[in-house]
């Protein structure tokens, strides 16, 4: 079986999650029950980086989905950073961008919630 | 799971398992030539349709199995899913207007339609007594 884990950090207001590994129907619990914590900290400002996140599927980007309006909903959002070109295509082919800030830099979105 | 030769796996059907075919089918697909970006549609089709039977089917029964089989033939790059279970094709499936999906935060109802585009055909077929396959094709 292959791994996914998270490692969530503080910066002010703003909880950072850097995920790694394999995001999958299998995985996929595991983020979500990272965003159920969050939210029962009242912590609405996150900010996802995706740098060593190795594959993603639909069920991964079904947690995005199922979170984003809470966060929004409580003066908050779900910003994405880092992706790989493999990772930001999938992202991109169903028209996330739309809904979804997405940059190239952790930084950037620190900022834009500043 | 169980390797039936070398172009053949058997998984009980459970999410754990999806890592297992994605692998198979990954290193079959590098063989092939396929350059990274169309491997990981691939891979990422595959599971799909695994999660979908794996969920919806087999409303996660780990009695239950999926047989995976690669057949490469006539230029195509054929992965054959073979399972029990209740009759639904996918194509019959109507495709989201994701305008629709993101101003109304949908969720869930993805895999098919990336299923759809990432592959060139996908096939389905369902014989009595509950016998499917579903049939992912890359052209090559």
């Amino acid at each position: 079986m292959e791994e996914f884990n998270i490692e969530i950090k503080n910066n002010g207001d703003i909880a950072k999650l850097y995920l790694n590994g394999f995001l999958d129907a299998h995985t996929s619990s595991e983020l979500e029950k990272c965003f159920e914590k969050l939210i029962e900290e009242n912590k609405y400002k996150v900010v996802v980086n995706f740098e060593k996140l190795s594959y993603i599927s639909s069920a991964g980007l079904g947690v995005f989905m199922a979170y984003i309006e809470t966060m929004r909903g409580n003066n908050g959002d779900i910003k994405l950073t880092n992706m790989t070109e493999k990772i930001y295509n999938i992202f991109d082919m169903l028209g996330f961008p739309i809904l979804f800030e997405i940059y190239n830099e952790e930084n950037t979105a620190l900022e834009k919630f500043n | 799971m169980n390797s039936g030769g070398n172009n053949k796996i058997t998984i009980t059907s459970s999410t754990k398992n999806l890592s297992a075919v994605r692998n198979f089918v990954e290193h079959k697909a590098i063989e092939l030539g396929f350059d990274s970006n169309i491997v990981n549609q691939i891979i990422l089709s595959v599971d799909e349709a695994c999660t979908n039977i794996i969920k919806y089917t087999h409303r996660f029964d780990e009695n239950e199995k999926i047989e995976v089989k690669i057949d490469v033939r006539d230029r195509e790059f054929r992965i054959i899913l073979k399972y029990k279970g209740r009759d639904f094709d996918p194509n019959k499936m109507t495709e989201p207007d994701m305008n629709d999906y993101f101003n109304h935060f949908r969720v869930g109802g993805l895999g098919i339609p990336m299923m759809k585009k990432f592959m060139n055909k996908v096939e389905y077929n369902h014989k009595s007594p509950n016998q499917n396959s579903l049939t992912l094709v890359k052209i090559i």
